[in-house]
């Protein structure tokens, strides 16, 4: 009896340590975590638009988030955006599933405090008034050029072999894809973890909407000149030549990812998945825009 | 029980005579899920070698107060936290290596080599034997798996740490999991025979 006393006794302690140690490691280390990400991520939107360090984006380039959430209109569900207006207020318009317009809210919200899930969802909450059920989707970066819609970038999360894959899709305003992304994943090293390869994941750019809606994966290998073309940078292919050979595949189904069939499968499903949804979606919201007069500066 | 072996013969141990992966067979499925490149091995290996030290020195300084009947969810425990404390250092100041090493640091959390270790080694020694015992283990499994990787990566891809060495493929059938066993058995037997011919020749 008194051995069980001392082994929990000590158990617990050792737990509590290792406990205390973690958390104080998660306190010390957490800022600079999430600092890291959005650096990873503000340079990732760059790349996937064409810019750098060497060839910064210029001044009329602009980036409008919108964000996606889930309503409770009654029984029935609606799904609410969050847009930014041109005078720097923002407004929540709810539609319902078969696209109608419900109602247009005006949210109290600083435009830095936007981006923080902990300050924006409560003032959308307080916007809609009675406590409807609200539940954050996604969001959605509108990229201007001069306020012409030049870009749209998709962070996106879809099942993967194991675990989620997060990826971010930058497509044009035809629906073509501009880049992918691969931001996290825990597929198997040296197997699917191949998907953040350039080989891989270049496969995606410039495909258009109609290849992307019936777009599979092949277990063919991948030619020899695509893959010089995909891996331009360690091949030394100039622009132009890739430029020729990646519209001469732009049509072809994905090549699949040796020993990695599910994970190949699971990112063109996803992909093809944000495409299709943010396309039908999209084409809603800018005829509720419209019709209802709403002044966005995309 | 203190060992009576100097710190060099500490780590040499480590990485000849009780080699984690040719001597000891330990920690298998993630050497032969992993060490299909140069590369991937040295990273684990990297990773194996902190945790394995910071865990070690961490048992060895507890040991007194460890009560033997817990000592095993005792040593998870310390390992998990280590694992947890360098994933997220990693991820907060070195995010380039954390990009890297990041997936496979949260693998070595079931490795049975550090819990072997900590009950063979750390829980009976000092801290300053038990640190270079885990620096020997630590290179030694990051040189077997870089071994390894060596093999595989040459005959699987044709290429060494990413460069295209041989220009072609001669057997993909090296990166998969499965080869790494064949990997291993042919090692080892490799390793075996040398020993065996340099014993005999000392004999002579």
């Amino acid at each position: 009896m008194k051995d069980i006393l001392t082994i929990i006794f000590r158990l617990t302690v050792a737990c509590l340590l290792a406990g205390l140690v973690m958390g104080a490691v998660f306190i010390a280390t957490n800022k600079a975590k999430k600092h890291n990400i959005h650096l990873n991520e503000q340079k990732v939107i760059l790349s996937l638009l064409g810019y750098s360090a060497k060839n910064p984006a210029p001044e009329s380039v602009a980036m409008h988030e919108v964000y996606r959430y889930l309503v409770g209109e009654g029984e029935a569900l609606a799904m609410g955006y969050l847009l930014p207006l041109r005078d720097g207020s923002f407004s929540f318009v709810t539609i319902d599933l078969a696209g109608g317009f419900v109602a247009q809210n005006p949210v109290a919200l600083a435009a830095e405090k936007a981006a923080e899930a902990e300050a924006r969802t409560p003032a959308i909450a307080a916007a809609l008034g009675a406590d409807k059920p609200l539940r954050y989707a996604d969001q959605t970066i509108v990229v201007t050029d001069g306020g012409k819609r030049t870009a749209y970038l998709l962070p996106g999360r879809f099942a993967g072999f194991k675990t989620f894959i997060g990826a971010m899709l930058a497509i044009d305003p035809n629906f073509s894809i501009l880049g992918l992304e691969i931001m996290e994943h825990e597929e198997d090293p040296g197997l699917g973890a191949e998907i953040d390869q350039g080989y891989f994941k270049n496969q995606f750019k410039g495909k258009p909407l109609e290849t992307v809606k019936k777009l599979e994966v092949v277990k063919t290998p991948l030619p020899e000149e695509y893959l010089r073309a995909l891996e331009a940078e360690k091949s030394g292919l100039g622009a132009a030549e890739v430029a020729s050979i990646q519209e001469q595949y732009q049509d072809n189904d994905i090549y699949a990812l040796t020993g990695a069939t599910i994970s190949s499968r699971a990112v063109t499903n996803g992909v093809k998945a944000m495409v299709k949804k943010f396309a039908y979606r999209l084409a809603i919201l800018d005829r509720v825009l419209v019709e209802q007069h709403i002044a966005t500066p995309f | 029980m203190a060992t009576d072996k100097t710190n060099l013969q500490l780590v040499v141990n480590g990485i000849l005579n009780e080699n984690p992966i040719f001597r000891l067979v330990l920690s298998m499925c993630p050497a032969v899920g992993i060490s299909t490149t140069v590369m991937n091995g040295f990273m684990l290996g990297i990773a194996v070698l902190f945790v394995q030290v910071c865990s070690s020195c961490t048992i060895a300084l507890f040991k007194n107060v460890i009560h033997p009947r817990i000592r095993i969810p005792t040593y998870t425990l310390t390992i998990a936290t280590w694992v947890t404390v360098i994933d997220m250092v990693l991820a907060a100041y070195l995010p380039e290596a954390y990009a890297k090493m990041g997936i496979f640091i949260k693998l070595i959390v079931a490795f049975a080599i550090i819990t072997m270790r900590l009950e063979m080694f750390a829980s009976k020694e000092s801290v300053n034997a038990s640190f270079w015992d885990g620096i020997g283990m630590g290179l030694g499994f990051m040189l077997g798996m870089m071994a390894l990787g060596f093999v595989r990566e040459l005959l699987g891809m044709g290429t060494l740490l990413g460069y295209d060495v041989l220009g072609f493929k001669p057997m993909l059938f090296f990166v998969l999991p499965l080869a790494g066993f064949f990997c291993v058995g042919l090692m080892m037997a490799f390793f075996n025979y040398i020993e065996i011919v340099y014993k005999r020749a000392k004999r002579a």
